[in-house]
């Protein structure tokens, strides 16, 4: 479960990042988690991560939204999120402790996608049941385990 | 701070990774925890590589070739020129802070 829940996240990554760190990331992600962090703290990081990789990479803003979305139905402060300069430095804690284009409103953006697969994987509340959380976002088509989002 | 400090604006995870690796190339993992020895602070995967692609795209670091999955990454010499830069600057501001606090050593 916690590798599925990471795995999810990854994928809301851009391609091109996916192709260059995927591996990687998803390697150290399983040492973080061996030696003690939470799956779910190694997942928001993530998250937070491909929001601010969207946001600065390609200006998808959409899609972007829709990670935060995620995010704070996972319970990520969304202060977490934010792309400023400041930002590198909201994701550390003390150590003790494409454009979209435009689609049709049925098969949603690939963030909308990812963010249902998201909300799947951590077992979070369907829209209907989360006042306050755009439908839209949550509601995607999904695509099968394995592909990109 | 001056113009010279590209870091100002890059972000503490910047500043620590690039301290980090003025020791030598370091892949995530090791970053990771190196940072937490020194810094008792634990960056975030995301942050980590939020911040690498960062560094890499102003130049102050660059991935060397992949060791299994694992790319490690070492400071440029314009890294460590910023690195100093920045570290002057922070001890410009630490010691005007020391002075006015009354602290002894300023």
């Amino acid at each position: 479960m916690p590798g599925r829940l990471v795995a999810a996240v990854l994928r809301c990554y851009p391609a091109r990042w996916r192709s260059r760190h995927g591996d990687e990331a998803a390697e150290l992600a399983e040492l973080l988690i061996r030696d003690g962090t939470p799956a779910r703290a190694v997942a928001l990081s993530y998250l937070g991560g491909a929001a601010r990789a969207r946001l600065t990479g390609r200006p998808s803003r959409r899609v972007a939204a829709a990670l935060i979305v995620a995010a704070g139905s996972l319970g990520a402060p969304l202060t977490l999120l934010s792309a400023g300069p400041a930002a590198g430095a909201a994701h550390v804690s003390r150590a003790p402790a494409s454009r979209t284009g435009t689609r049709t409103a049925q098969q949603g953006t690939r963030g909308e996608r990812c963010t249902a697969r998201l909300g799947r994987a951590s077992g979070a509340r369907p829209a209907a049941a989360r006042p306050g959380v755009p439908r839209a976002a949550i509601s995607g088509t999904g695509r099968r385990h394995g592909q990109g989002c | 701070m001056t113009d010279a400090d590209v870091l100002r604006r890059a972000g503490d995870a910047s500043v620590l990774i690039l301290t980090s690796l003025a020791d030598g190339p370091k892949h995530g993992y090791a970053l990771i925890q190196d940072v937490s020895q020194f810094a008792g602070v634990r960056l975030g995967p995301g942050t980590l590589y939020g911040a690498l692609d960062r560094l890499e795209r102003l130049g102050l670091i660059e991935a060397l070739p992949a060791q299994d999955r694992r790319h490690p990454y070492r400071i440029t010499a314009p890294g460590v020129a910023a690195l100093r830069a920045h570290l002057d600057s922070v001890e410009r501001v630490s010691a005007v802070g020391r002075l006015r606090l009354g602290v002894a050593g300023a």
